[in-house]
Order: C-alpha cells, then structure tokens, then sequence
C-alpha cells in the first residue's frame, strides 16, 4: 500500500513541479573495502555526475553530493554501524555488502527494493547475468544489484605439482579433469602427502586453508555433497553424512600432517606471502587473490607458477564446486522516498559495464555482465578472461536466508573443533546439529 | 631493614626473570617502531621512520586523518574525565557527609554498580542514545562513558572525603557557615589531590577506550585512536608490525607522560580498587 | 524537607541523573530484552506487517486456515476491470482500452512482468520509469511482499482481500515483522551444549586469572618491600604500565611475542623449534596467554594494594622478628602474611565479579578462539548480540546471556556487602542538624 501511495504522489508530484535547484547527498557505506576497491564508491560518485547531467539536458539542476566511507572496523564493525544506523534512522543511502544480509535487512525494513525505482529489462540492468541478479534477490523480490562478481578457486603449486609427476599438459588438463570430478580431493590429499613426504613442501603445507571463517567452507560442504537449502521449500538443509565427512576430510589432512593442526588464526600476512612464493603445494582462495599474489607479494609470474580449478569434489556424492559471493548494491529506506529513487538510480549507472570494468580489473574481481568482456580493459586481463570462463559458470551462491548466518557460524565452529582435535568430527556434527536444531527450529531439514 | 646484600641481588634477579617478558615487549615496542627488522628475525636492520609515515600522509585514503582522530580522542578523554570529576564532587560529598533519606539506598546501589557487568548493557545503551538522537555521536559516547565511570569516580572521592577530619567541617558550621559553604571553602580543598587523581585517571580511562565508540559511534566523525588502531590492524591486506607500533606508539606517549608526571597520584588511585 | 536533605539530593541529582539515563535504565531494558526475540530481523524499534512468499508455508503452523492461506497465494498482478478502472481514472481511457485489448485477463506473477506488459501500449506509451512503475501498482491484487506500517492498514487490506475474520488475528500475528515477548531465549541457553561450555571457561577465567593476580601481586609486592627504594620503583613501574595502556595497543605487543614470526618464535628457532602461533597453537596456549594477559593487567592491582597494606604494618615487628633470629621467609610467613589477609579477601571478591564481566583483552587477543575454546560468557554475550559474520544479530539472546551476569554481579555485590561489614561504610554523618 505504501508503495503504491508514494508511487501516485510521486506521479501528481512530477506534473507539478517546476524546475527548481535540487541538492541531494547521498552517502555510500562500503563493507571489507580496502584501497583497491575505492570503485565501489568512487563508480557512484562518476554515476551521480551523469546522472546530473543527463538532469540538466532536461533542464533540471540536480545537484548530488556523494559522501563515502569504508574505513570500518572489519565486517563486523560495519553491519553493527549500517544496522545500528537504520535504526536510528541516520543509515547511509547505498551500503555495498554481502548478498546475505539482503535476508535479515530486508525483513528489518532496512532497505527496499531497487525494483521499486529502476526498470530491471533496461540497460544497464539487463545486462548483468541472470544468476547474479538472482542472488540479490529475495522472497520474489529485487532488493540490490549486484556490484561484482567472484569466485573461489582451488589454487597449486606448478614446480610441486612436476616434481610429483604432472606435465605441463596434465596441469592443463586440470581444471577439465576436477570439473569432470576425475580428480578429487582425496586424491589432492594423496599428492598433498606425497609431496610432503618428498619434502617438496614443509609439514603442514602440502594443503593450506583460508585461515578464518568464509564461504569458502561451504563449498568443501558441498563437495562432499552437502546442499545449503533446500530449493522447494527454501529452508535450509543439514546434511549429516556430508558434513561429517568435510570435518572428517580436514582431520584427516592433519593427521597426515598435511595441514597444521592449528592452522585457522595464522596470519592473513603470512598466510598470503607463503602462498604466492610457493611455500605450500595446495590451496584455495578468491579471485581476488590474483591482485595481492602479484601485487604486494611480487609473484611475477603467476600463470607459470600457478594453476587454479574448481574446488574438487569429496566423494561419489559431491560435485567440483566454486561459491561465488558477490558483493551487492542496497539502497535504504530513508523518509524522503526521492533519496531512494535517486540512489537507485545511482546504483543502476554505476552497474555500466564500463564503471563495473574499473572495479573488476583494479581491485581483481569478475563481470557482473557479459558487455565487460568485449571491454578492452577486461579483455586485455588475462586473468579476468581465464577466471571468468573457467570459473563462474559453475559458481553457486549461498542462500538468502536469515538464518543463514547463524548456520554458517556453526558450522565453522564446529569445524575448528575437529580440526584442533577438540572434539572428533562425529561429536562436533552432533553439537553443530542439536545447536542449530534448537536456534533454526523449523527452518532447518536435517539430512 | 635490608640486612643481606645476597638476599636482594637474588630478589632482583627472580623479579627481573619473570619482569622479563614485559620488558622485551616495551623494548621491542620502542626499537620496531624505528627500524626494520630483517624478514623472519627480529634484529633491527635499519633504522628508519617510514613507520611513522601515518602522521603526515594517509594511510589508507580511506581513513581520516591521524590528527583528527587524535582531537577526537583528546576530546572524548577530557570531557569524559571532566564530567565524572564534576558529577563525582557533589555526590561524594552527599553521600559521604550529608544526612538524607534513603542514604544508605544510595551507598548501596553505588556499590553494587561499582561491580557491574557493564559492556553487556551495550545494546540497551543503544536504544537509550538513540531516544535522544545521540547516537554516533561523540558526545553521546561521551556521556555514556562518563555514566559508567561515574560510581568508581563516587566511590573514591567518597573515600577522600571521609578521610578529612570532621572537626574542621563542625568548626565551619559553628561559625554560622552554611553547608554549601563549608564544603566549597572549607572541604574542597581538602580534597583536591583525590580529585586530580580522579582527573588523571577518568582521563586514562577514556583515553583507552575500545569498545563503547566502536559500537555507539563507528561513524567517521567520531572514531577515537583505538577504534583508529584495531581497523588498521584488522584491515589484512596491509598488516605491518613496525606501522602497528607507531601509531601505538604514537598513542601511548601521552599515557606514559601522565605517568611519568603523576606517578604517585596514580598509584594512590589504583590502590582505591578499581575494574580489574 | 529540610535544608540538607535538599542540599544532599541536589549535589546527587546530576550523577543520579546519569546513572539512571545510562546506568539503570539499560539494565532495565536489558531484563525485558532477554524475554524477547529481538534480532537483526526484526529490527529494534518496532516492527511492520507484511506476508511474504517464503511465510505462506509457515502460516498453517501459525493457526492460519489453508483456505486462508490460498486466499494470499497466486498471482500478484491481474488485468481485470476493477484495476483497469483504477488504471484509466490515472492514465487515461484510452490507454486502458489498449492494454485490455493487449492483455485483458491476463495475471502476471511479478511486477517485472507487469511492466513488460505495460510495455507493449504503442498507440501512447508510458515513456517514464516512474510512472510505469506507478501504473503497474494499480493492477496489483495480492498483499504478498507489502509492508503496511500499521496493524490496522494490514486488517483493511487483508479484509479487503476476502480472508475470514476467524484468520485474521492469527494471520496479524504471524505477518508482524518485530519482535515479541517470549521464553524461548532461556529455554535456548538450556539445551545448548556451548552453554555450559562458556560456563566453565568462564569458571577457569576467573579462577586462573584470579590466582595469578592475587599470587603475583603478593611476590611483587613483598619482594619489592624488601628492595631498595629506587630499584622497587622501577619493577613497580614494569608492573603497573599494563594496566594504563590502552588495551588495543597492549594486546598488539603480545600477539607480535607469540605469532608464528614472532619473538618466542624467533628467539626458539635456533633451536630447532617449529615457529608456531603460540597464543593460538591449542586451547592450552591460547589459556596460558589469556591468563599472562588479563594477569599482568590485573597483578598491579594487587601490588599496588598490598604494598600500601604492607608499609603500615609498623615496622617494630619486622624488628623484634629480626632480633628473634626470623630469617626474611620466616618474616614474610609469621609477620606479614597473616596482616594481609583483609587485602587479599578484598581483592579477590572484587576481582571475582569485574574478571566475570570483563572480555576485552579476549576479545582482542583470541576472539574466543581456537574453536570457541576461550570463549567465556560475557564474550558470548558480545558475539551473539553485535558480532556475526552472516549478519543476523541476535540482540534478544545476548541480553540473556547478559542478564545471567546482572543477577550474579548483583547477588554477589550483596554478599560482599554483609560479608565486608557495610553497617561500616553507610555510618551516620556525624553532623545532625
């Protein structure tokens, strides 16, 4: 109803008005942003000085100043301040944040829906793949747009993977051979030992893990055939078996002294150096990590030194998977129904293949629409290209649901308990399952 | 009464063993913040002060300027320690010397809330700063830090004032003086050692505050050097122990030049029983 | 009323006034808190009313009628005449005419496809975004997805739609977006294992943390009173920094000792010693450090207090033990030890309850970790209440966890209260006028 009254008044009001000087600022809170990603604020600020203009041909003066801020105190520190904000009604106009909170902010009444003021068939918008704009939507409904896409690959180490017997052909073959679920992640284990035993890597490097909790951990979940929610009655699922065998996976690759028992915590410094020069045989990371690999850690031959796949399959059940977790665009709910419009507005500019390009290429990330990939910029990057085709039309996205977080929190908890030794994998699944039995209740399908 | 010389040196060395740990870390502390350790090891390899490049270029252009997270903290310090000490004089003294109905209600509740599980409350505490339009704001996490200080603020100055002597508050009041004026001519005086102490201290306390402007003023206008301190430590992409230890070093020197000023005050203070 | 009892609530009114706003009334509202189900959610200020999708299965369970529940479900547009009326009086007859004869009875499942719909008007098209947006309103039919900030714009809407009156309160119920009273907060800490897990860590916090503080602050203080003056000061000094540091920074120097390129991994690798985290290696490591942490804070304390108990104990006594042939354990056992148990009964009750409710140097050193082994429950109480990788806060639980502590730290301060002889500190003012 309320939509449907401020859509009239805005209807009654546009015959009405004159042109008239309208100054407007709308403010952009970007979530886990560092220097490489000022694009997801600076591409609003380019779309509010077209957006003017284009307001000026028309002859109306509109004038859009454009307030960023991404300096918060990790993930947590922003969705305290974005949350807090909203309800104390000073929330900014644009937050860029995970899919995830589209759930809970959603049924909040933190943020409406960008269907409300921009036409999702038009360009830009229908530019952008289908199943990213699918991940910002929910309960029927388009909350955000996506702001970009990435994914999360299965790294090694070339001059390991040769010593173990590969050939620059068999490493080609590699990405081919996980997909088709040939190559598993036992068998990664196996050449993880073995390359530990022959001293190719120190104990503990052979298989090397994100180091705190991510998505990423939901993609060994599926590996070994878990399924997040269940697609006809959108609750979530806990399955079992495959969740005893993920944690089952990580002690075994411990007890192999493949990993390091005390792994989760290292240093994300540390972490990224050992990596990119070649410390550990295996791993996974992001997209991203290209940038940084290069970058800051000065691998100057990333294509020579190392291959990526989908993250491989676990057993019979599960399938080679990628999760990809991109971050979207939300406008929220502000008194002035015209803040709204225009940051939508905003939003659905700054999704132009040629703004999103910038983001994608400097900061490391995917497309979120086919046009990038004809972009100069896009297509001159080699890893952009290779990532884009190898990667993301496998990616799935966890699910909207605002549970989802206390799901994933438990599971992660429960592994790091298997994976210190805390407990034994089938004592950490049982714990994980009576907590998210009783916190998720009816919303949970236990498998 | 130090009668064996073997006896002490002894002491010292035990003391000095398990003082150990501490000291590297102060010492280190000062070193890194100047120099560059080799990659891996921890001897100094050169010296430098690239580490100190936060006071005169930005970090992350991100993030505000040093200097003006430092005013922040300055302010939020200050005002903080002022309002407690303010708060502080009237009701000690009250509850100390003055004859009221439901004294003894009030003694109790200060002491219960001198033992008060207080960062659990912090949601509430949101709710309340938001009914007042004070959220994110520096002044609201100025009055809640001084709120929760303020029965530890009451409780020594209680403790300064029942220590002066009655007789030169009757000698007052029998020539003719009212209450109010003894306590402003007479007693006041008596007690300002407790409360530059108190000064000293409430500013310390909120000079070190982490969590109250992390969550009731994360915006950019009101961070303070800790919140400054823990994003740039949590931002991964760029984790540096030598720029780490600059700006804590850079945050600490006030603390330690308090210290070094106040020393005995200090220690009289903390001896009054405090949050541990 | 008489003139001091002005002058005493006066000189009180401004604390009072602090204490209450910041104080007392987010305790209150912390205990009806923890009987709700706040969360991220469902906001903190009130709720609205609104059916989504994903709720029609959950409305049977709530007390709505299956023939209730259809009622809300199907298509959400639909070119009828009702809405083809309400869409001519804003956009013209004409218009109308064309889109009935386009798309008359047709239903549309989501406003995208309404508008496509709307799209396909030729003769004298709705250029504008907006207000294809506003026309497509007009043709909706179902209330699934709305909001309505009222309870009674949602009863209108839902007895516009036909839904009986026997479903309404039910159907109210189950569409309100904010939270409400509940127990199930205190039945969820029950069932839990993780809770009597926090317990205990919390249990171990206290009594390690205690142990060493009390049991440090002792040597320091006695082996310093033996000391030359100058030499005292300084280890006082080493002792007592921890405690004025700002947290943040404090915490920063031990994780650079014990991270994997540390000092402590430094200083061993010559010795053929794996470097390793040793503040995160196993729940042992991260205890040992969490107590070395919160320790070295909390020693000075400890010091500073028994120092001062010590200096006046009159000195005759340390004399005549001397004279008596008391070597200095001797000393410290017979002569000292037994003044100083006041101190340490105060020390521990007082440290007891602040180790109980406090987790900041947790927080910044372990976050509770490894795997939730050094959470302790007012951590908890933090992490279920403002910290939550997937974003769903849950303020409602949190302020259970937190409640637990109020009524500990409550019960407790009134023990201590009988126990430290409060008739003593509550002592009538000498000055009755």
């Amino acid at each position: 109803m309320k939509q449907m009254t401020c859509a009239l008044a805005l209807v009654s009001a546009m015959a009405a008005t004159p042109a008239l000087a309208e100054d407007i600022t709308i403010t952009v809170w970007a979530g886990g942003s560092n220097d490489s990603d000022h694009y997801r604020i600076d591409n609003i600020k380019i779309a509010a000085n077209l957006l003017s203009r284009e307001a000026a041909i028309r002859g109306e003066e509109l004038n859009i100043t454009v307030e960023g801020k991404r300096d918060f105190d990790g993930w947590d520190g922003f969705k305290q301040a974005v949350t807090l904000g909203a309800e104390a009604g000073n929330a900014p106009n644009i937050v860029v944040t995970s899919h995830l909170d589209i759930a809970p902010w959603a049924s909040a009444g933190y943020i409406v829906p960008v269907e409300d003021y921009v036409d999702l068939d038009a360009w830009p918008l229908n530019n952008v793949y289908s199943n990213l704009m699918e991940i910002a939507a929910f309960d029927g409904m388009q909350w955000g747009v996506p702001q970009d896409a990435e994914s999360r690959p299965f790294f090694f180490w070339k001059e390991a993977m040769k010593k173990l017997g590969y050939t620059d052909d068999d490493m080609d073959a590699m990405a081919a051979r996980v997909e088709a679920g040939e190559y598993t992640l036992r068998d990664m284990l196996a050449d993880a030992k073995k390359a530990v035993d022959m001293g190719l890597v120190e104990e503990g490097y052979g298989f090397y893990p994100r180091v705190s909790n991510g998505p990423d951990y939901a993609q060994f979940y599926q590996s070994f055939g878990g399924e997040l929610m269940d697609p006809e009655t959108g609750k979530l699922v806990f399955d079992r078996t495959a969740m005893t065998e993920m944690y089952q996976f990580f002690v075994d690759a411990v007890e192999a002294g493949v990993t390091r028992k005390n792994h989760i915590g290292t240093e994300w410094d540390q972490w990224y150096s050992e990596v990119a020069s070649g410390k550990a045989a295996f791993w996974h990371g992001g997209t991203w990590h290209y940038g940084r690999y290069t970058g800051k850690e000065g691998n100057d031959d990333f294509f020579g030194t190392i291959g990526f796949t989908l993250i491989p399959a676990g057993n019979e059940a599960g399938r080679a998977n990628t999760i990809t977790h991109p971050l979207v665009y939300l406008v929220t709910d502000q008194e002035d129904d015209r803040a709204e419009e225009i940051a939508a507005q905003l939003v659905a500019i700054a999704s132009e293949p040629r703004l999103n390009t910038l983001h994608a290429i400097e900061s490391s990330h995917l497309a979120i629409g086919k046009a990038e990939a004809a972009l100069d910029l896009y297509a001159g990057d080699r890893w952009a290209s290779e990532a884009t085709e190898v990667l993301l039309p496998h990616a799935n996205a966890q699910p909207n649901h605002p549970s989802y977080g206390a799901f994933s929190e438990a599971m992660f908890k429960g592994l790091e308990a298997a994976w210190t030794g805390v407990q034994t994998p089938e004592e950490a699944v049982a714990e994980v399952e009576a907590q998210l039995t009783a916190t998720l209740g009816d919303e949970l399908i236990i498998r | 009464m130090t009668t064996s010389l073997k006896g002490n040196w002894l002491l010292i060395l035990a003391l000095s063993l398990i003082s150990a740990p501490l000291v590297i870390m102060y010492g280190f502390q000062l070193i890194d913040s100047v120099s560059r350790p080799a990659p891996g090891g921890i001897i100094p390899q050169e010296w430098e002060l690239t580490n100190w490049r936060f006071l005169w270029e930005r970090i992350d252009s991100a993030r505000p300027s040093i200097w003006r997270v430092t005013l922040n903290t300055f302010v939020f310090a200050s005002a903080t320690a002022l309002l407690v000490c303010a708060f502080s004089i009237t009701a000690a003294y009250a509850l100390s010397r003055l004859n009221f109905p439901a004294r003894r209600f009030f003694l109790a509740g200060l002491i219960m809330l001198h033992a008060f599980p207080t960062i659990t409350l912090i949601i509430a505490i949101f709710i309340v700063l938001q009914f007042l339009g004070l959220y994110d704001s520096l002044i609201g996490v100025i009055l809640v830090k001084a709120a929760l200080e303020l029965p530890f603020g009451i409780w020594i100055m209680k403790g300064f004032y029942d220590s002066v002597p009655w007789e030169i508050e009757m000698a007052g009041v029998q020539d003719g003086a009212s209450r109010f004026r003894v306590w402003r001519e007479l007693i006041l005086p008596q007690v300002k050692p407790g409360l530059s102490a108190l000064l000293i201290f409430s500013f310390l306390a909120g000079w070190s505050e982490f969590i109250l402007p992390l969550v009731l003023a994360p915006g950019a206008d009101a961070q303070v050097l800790a919140t400054y301190m823990n994003a740039v430590i949590a931002d991964d992409t760029r984790p540096d122990y030598g720029l780490f230890k600059a700006i804590g070093m850079f945050y600490a020197l006030p603390v330690i030049a308090v210290y070094l000023l106040f020393q005995k005050r200090l220690m009289n203070i903390y001896g009054g029983g405090t949050k541990g | 009323m008489n003139r001091q009892t002005l002058l005493g609530l006066g000189f009180l009114s401004p604390a009072l006034l602090a204490v209450v706003m910041f104080f007392l009334l987010p305790v209150v509202l912390t205990v009806v808190f923890a009987f709700t189900n706040m969360s991220t959610s469902t906001g903190i200020l009130g709720g609205e009313y609104q059916i989504s999708e994903s709720d029609l299965r959950r409305l049977p369970a709530a007390g709505v009628r299956e023939e209730a529940v259809e009622m809300l479900a199907g298509a959400d547009y639909a070119v009828r005449a009702d809405t083809l009326a309400l869409f001519a009086a804003e956009f013209g007859d004409k218009r109308a005419q064309e889109l009935e004869a386009l798309h008359g009875g047709a239903s549309f499942d989501d406003r995208r496809a309404m508008e496509r719909a709307l799209k396909d008007l030729r003769r004298d098209p709705i250029r504008s975004v907006r207000e294809r947006k506003a026309a497509a309103e007009l043709f909706r039919i179902s209330i699934l997805g709305q909001r309505f900030p009222t309870e009674a714009a949602f009863v209108e809407a839902i007895t516009a739609l036909g839904i009986p009156e026997a479903d309404q309160a039910a159907l109210t119920e189950a569409a309100y977006t904010g939270w409400t009273f509940t127990t199930q907060n205190f039945e969820l800490l029950w069932e839990l294992p993780a809770t009597w897990r926090y317990a205990l860590n919390s249990a171990l916090y206290v009594v390690l943390t205690l142990a060493f503080n009390v049991g440090f602050g002792l040597f320091l203080a006695l082996s310093t009173f033996y000391l030359p003056t100058r030499t005292a000061q300084t280890f006082r000094a080493i002792w007592f920094l921890p405690r004025i540091l700002p947290p943040v920074l404090y915490v920063l120097m031990w994780q650079w000792l014990t991270w994997d390129q540390g000092f402590i991994s430094a200083i061993l690798r010559p010795f053929g010693i794996e470097p390793i985290n040793w503040m995160r290696h196993t729940a042992t490591h991260a205890w040992t450090f969490i107590v070395l942490i919160n320790g070295c804070v909390g020693a000075s304390l400890g010091m500073i207090l028994f120092s001062s108990s010590l200096r006046a104990i009159p000195e005759t006594q340390l004399f005549a033990a001397q004279v008596d042939g008391a070597n200095r354990w001797q000393q410290v056992r017979f002569v000292l030890l037994p003044q100083m148990r006041w101190p340490i009964l105060f020390i521990t009750s007082y440290q007891t309850l602040s180790l109980l409710t406090s987790f900041e140097y947790i927080l910044l050193a372990t976050d509770g970790g490894p795997g939730r082994q050094t959470e302790v429950w007012a951590l908890a109480a933090y992490h279920t209440a403002l910290s939550n990788y997937g974003g769903n806060l849950e303020y409602g639980l949190g302020a259970a966890y937190a409640l637990a502590l109020v009524i500990i730290g409550i019960l407790l301060s009134a023990l201590y209260l009988r126990f430290f002889n409060f008739r003593d500190l509550v002592a009538k003012p000498r000055i009755e006028q």
